[in-house]
């Protein structure tokens, strides 16, 4: 169709009426592409009908825009608020998320630290059995010692000029020349002292050292061990300078006992 | 009339003194449409708020370059005054709007709309031919079909073209003559 032919067809007084089939529409907007002053046209056509209907309806009351403005004013800030809102909402979910993510990662530092703490106290607890077993082991061995036959217990009596309340206990084996020194009795040695346990045969009196009571203060069960003990009358405890003494300094003898013959 | 694309665009965007231009623009003719439909002023109003209410929050379904914005408009207008009839209490008020167009409104009942409105329309009406303002009753206030024009007046689609054509070019020279 040429741009008359348009024109003339009626096609764009519908066109403006919506009165066109979808076709018939696509070929006016075809033409239009092609002849753009069809557009001038077209413009005149819905003037005339907007001058048309303006007089059937008079002039439009200030109170129809005053509602208009109420309706959309109340729309308006709904979808700004409600646009608001999301964001504030993301933004705070956004927060909480890394503020429990840094709380979990607090929480996750402390749970490490007390898991290491406590590794190390159950290795220090395992440490303390193991030591345990071992003192309740050569406690037991203790035991077994001065309950057997082949010891014969020597009480020795403080001596009442140096420590009245001194007293000492020997397990003696004499058929294998050992002796346990149970010297819980005995008050602790002051500094660079020393007690050291004597063999005596009486007549003539005649001391033999046997050994020093060293560690005294650290050690724990306060037993001692002696060997090669030539065989005695009795047993005795003198406090000797650091290292002992060739003889037994008797102003210091802290406890006494005769073996039973 | 020329197409106010920019605010077209501006209002699509969301600018509320665009729309208000639009409305300034384009509610009296809108009025009109409803008007001639439905006859009654405060009904009118209402559709004429309910319907530019409905332009602004679905501005973005026209799109500029397929099809005229009036037109768009119109058929919003036309389908919320047509809906409007439908309604119970239009049906209750006994209008029997079949036979009559908007020249009718010459004759209304409502003396107020007559004695305010009647000069308006008067020299359009006096300037139609009866035929005229038949086709332009169906066509553009009612918004018939051309299938259903064609069928109400008896006539083959050509003719009810041409008559258009040369039935808005004779309001076209009215509207001329009005602003010379």
């Amino acid at each position: 169709m040429t741009r008359e032919e348009i024109i003339a067809s009626g096609l764009l007084e519908l066109y403006v009426t919506g009165s066109l089939t979808q076709e018939e529409t696509l070929l006016v907007e075809d033409a239009i592409a092609r002849y753009p002053d069809l557009v001038s046209e077209i413009e005149q056509i819905e003037l005339s009908l907007i001058k048309l209907s303006e007089a059937t309806g008079g002039r439009v009351p200030d109170s129809v825009w005053t509602g208009i403005k109420e309706q959309t004013e109340k729309t308006i800030p709904i979808t700004t608020r409600k646009r608001n809102w999301s964001s504030i909402t993301g933004w705070a979910a956004a927060i909480l998320c890394f503020l429990g993510l840094f709380w979990m990662m607090k929480n996750n530092g402390d749970l490490k630290e007390q898991l290491e703490e406590s590794t190390t106290q159950n290795e220090l607890l395992k440490e303390q059995i193991e030591l345990q077993g071992v003192e309740l082991a050569e406690t037991n061995q203790l035991l077994q010692i001065v309950r057997s036959r082949d010891f014969e217990t020597v009480n020795l009596p403080g001596n009442v000029a140096v420590s009245p309340d001194a007293y000492v206990t020997v397990y003696y084996n004499e058929a294998e020349d050992i002796a346990y020194i149970d010297a819980q009795g005995l008050p602790t040695p002051p500094k660079g002292k020393v007690y050291q346990v004597w063999s005596l045969k009486l007549e003539p009196l005649t001391p033999s050292s046997i050994g020093l009571l060293s560690d005294f203060e650290t050690t724990e069960s306060k037993f001692f061990k002696v060997e090669n003990i030539p065989t005695p009358e009795a047993f005795g405890i003198t406090l000797e300078p650091e290292g002992g003494s060739e003889s037994p300094t008797l102003d210091q003898l802290y406890a006494l006992g005769t073996v039973a013959p | 009339m020329n197409q106010p694309n920019h605010l077209i665009q501006k209002m699509q965007q969301g600018d509320e003194k665009a729309f208000a231009d639009i409305y300034q623009m384009y509610s009296g003719a809108i009025q009109g449409v409803i008007y001639a439909i439905l006859r009654d002023r405060e009904l009118t109003e209402e559709v004429v708020q309910d319907v530019f209410v409905k332009v602004w929050n679905n501005c973005s379904s026209y799109t500029v370059g397929k099809g005229r914005f009036y037109t768009w408009l119109l058929n919003i207008a036309r389908n919320a005054a047509i809906d409007r009839t439908r309604s119970k209490d239009f049906k209750n008020s006994n209008k029997n709007l079949a036979t009559e167009n908007f020249v009718d409104i010459l004759s209304g009942h409502d003396n107020l709309s007559k004695k305010m409105d009647a000069l308006g329309i008067r020299k359009f009406v006096e300037a139609l031919k009866p035929i005229c303002i038949q086709i332009i009753d169906l066509l553009y206030f009612k918004g018939f079909t051309q299938v259903e024009a064609a069928k109400e007046m008896n006539s083959p689609l050509g003719t009810l073209k041409t008559r258009a054509r040369n039935c808005i070019n004779e309001l076209r020279n009215k509207v001329k003559d009005d602003t010379v």
